[in-house]
């Protein structure tokens, strides 16, 4: 089974760039996590593939999109930062060394432009949006 | 002649929120040392004037994400204390399963994931898992029980939402309480192994004489409500917080500091709670405690992380038995009115007491608030202890002593979100 989880505050504005695709896949299961943490294992337990999209600040232009493969090499943990001491990057790394890592993960960034508080995202990252969920919803 | 040396810590890791620490020492004297908060203040208590009393839980348990229900039980009763209302023992059974709920999370983060690392040696939690697979398993387990039994009770994990002033909005049936029962007896005997496992961690030889502070219940171990004691004669009613304590600001930290009046520095939490009512404890609490070579007080801050352990043990005991006795109340809450009131509230956060106190007008509007939490009152405690650390280990170089005054500054588990709720801001400038 293959699933989405998007990652993100729904109240920092373009930190919520992962929970609007999770809300807006209409063809595979989509999950929304505020939370980013250790509880991403529970979620993908049972699930032989994970696409992981959270927000991400690399310096790039607003809306870019960026797919990494964790399985690889763990993320960039200063891209994925989260406001909590424990996000995507660190659970990933826990999961690995716990061996409950999903046969098959990627993670999807989309490069936020702010992360103000607010409840709407940002133009460019809007529409980073849609084609991430064009592209998940067809894959 | 020897030279002066600094330590600065610029971020401490493993810490809830930002915060630094600063010491300047020349051989074995201390002439400078600092806990600094540096989180920016967060003015909770002004967002609450002109609110009504019923928001004041929900709006404080957003001050923080890991002990919410804190919060939401210290601003309950405080509004329940304004209106003479006591709540009929079915419902405050219910808030206690909550609030050991919450214990279990908090305590289970702290112990496996922010505190065990620094005795093993390893610089994080995951780093640790490597080595440690079985232990951390366990640990995400015990903590996710924590989680699950907040949103059984609370609707969800994180800020309840299922909290209010007189109760709450549903009561669990009997079934979703018994339906708890087989994962609790798991981790009855995971933290009985907990409390065991850490207490063959290297403690530093160290103790202080504190002066330490609990919530004190008549015929339970204080949690949810009681009167404020000390080993130093302190036994007040939460309506006297102010005649026995104040807080104080220092231009290093964006919390205030509290300290008993013509005192000082006093220490709450898990230490505390234990030290003073250690015979409140439940049988396997207090068996797996002494099993682990803690007597009936513990002045050892160190050894806090064993201390931890065994109130998760009693956490876990005490939601058992209570599942054994539940019915379910006739009413979810009853009726609160506090127009006109004052009224405050405490409770045992993980981390120590916090003290909630509110003005409330005529109309239930709440037009001035206080809220206390644990690591504000903890900040002095923290640095008396580096302050006495510091000399009998001056020896040690910079890197080793630095690892181990973080640690003891992650012996309190500060909350340094918490700490920084507060409302006044101190702005110098120079002309």
């Amino acid at each position: 089974m293959r699933i989405v989880i998007g990652v993100g505050n729904p109240f920092r504005s373009d930190d919520a760039a992962g929970l609007e695709v999770a809300r807006r896949l209409t063809n595979v299961t989509a999950y929304e996590s505020s939370l980013g943490g250790f509880e991403l294992m529970d979620l993908w337990q049972g699930a032989d593939e994970v696409v992981i999209v959270d927000a991400m600040h690399s310096k790039s232009e607003p809306g870019t999109i960026r797919v990494y493969n964790p399985l690889d090499q763990p993320l960039p943990t200063a891209t994925f930062a989260s406001s909590h001491a424990i996000g995507v990057a660190e659970t990933i790394e826990m999961a690995r060394r716990l061996g409950r890592l999903p046969a098959r993960l990627s993670v999807y960034g989309i490069e936020a432009e702010t992360l103000t508080s607010g409840t709407t995202v940002s133009p460019a990252v809007a529409a980073a949006v849609e084609r991430v969920v064009e592209e998940l919803d067809h894959a | 002649m020897s030279a002066e040396r600094e330590i600065a810590v610029d971020y401490l890791a493993r810490v809830e929120g930002e915060g630094a620490m600063y010491l300047r020492l020349k051989d074995d004297e201390v002439l400078d040392l600092q806990f600094k908060i540096f989180e920016p203040p967060r003015f909770f208590e002004a967002f609450l004037r002109g609110r009504r009393f019923q928001e004041a839980p929900d709006i404080t348990a957003r001050i923080c994400g890991i002990c919410p229900v804190a919060y939401q039980t210290s601003a309950c009763n405080a509004m329940e204390h304004a209106a003479d209302v006591i709540l009929p023992a079915e419902l405050l059974d219910l808030r206690r399963i909550l609030y050991c709920g919450e214990w279990i999370e908090s305590h289970g983060l702290h112990v496996y994931f922010l505190h065990a690392p620094d005795f093993l040696g390893y610089e994080s939690g995951i780093a640790m898992a490597g080595d440690h697979p079985d232990r951390v398993k366990a640990g995400l387990r015990l903590k996710k029980l924590g989680n699950h039994i907040m949103t059984v009770l609370g609707g969800r994990e994180i800020h309840p939402i299922n909290v209010k002033v007189g109760g709450f909005y549903r009561t669990p049936a009997t079934e979703e309480l018994q339906a708890l029962v087989p994962e609790l007896e798991w981790a009855l005997q995971a933290a009985i192994d907990t409390a065991s496992w850490v207490a063959g961690f290297p403690f530093p030889e160290f103790e202080r004489d504190y002066e330490y502070v609990a919530v004190r219940h008549p015929d339970r171990y204080g949690v949810e409500d009681g009167r404020i004691i000390s080993n130093r004669g302190i036994d007040i009613a939460p309506e006297q917080w102010r005649e026995v304590f104040e807080e104080s600001h220092v231009a290093w930290s964006n919390a205030l500091h509290a300290h008993v009046k013509e005192r000082g520095s006093y220490h709450v939490g898990p230490m505390a709670r234990y030290s003073l009512n250690f015979e409140q404890l439940t049988p396997l609490a207090q068996k797996a405690a002494l099993d682990s070579g803690l007597g009936p007080t513990c002045s050892n801050p160190f050894r806090s992380i064993v201390v931890r352990a065994v109130e998760i043990v009693f956490a876990i005991e005490e939601i058992l038995s209570i599942i054994d006795r539940y019915r379910r109340p006739a009413a979810p809450a009853v009726p609160v009115v506090a127009d006109g009131r004052i009224g405050h509230g405490v409770s045992e956060a993980p981390r120590g007491i916090l003290y909630h106190r509110y003005e409330i007008d005529d109309a239930g509007l709440i037009s001035d608030a206080q809220i206390v939490p644990p690591t504000s009152q903890n900040q002095l405690s923290i640095e008396d202890d580096l302050r006495h650390f510091v000399p009998p280990h001056a020896h040690l170089e910079d890197k080793d002593l630095q690892w181990q005054l973080e640690q003891a500054i992650r012996n309190y588990d500060p909350c340094i979100s918490c700490a920084t709720h507060f409302l006044d801001l101190t702005v110098e400038r120079e002309t």
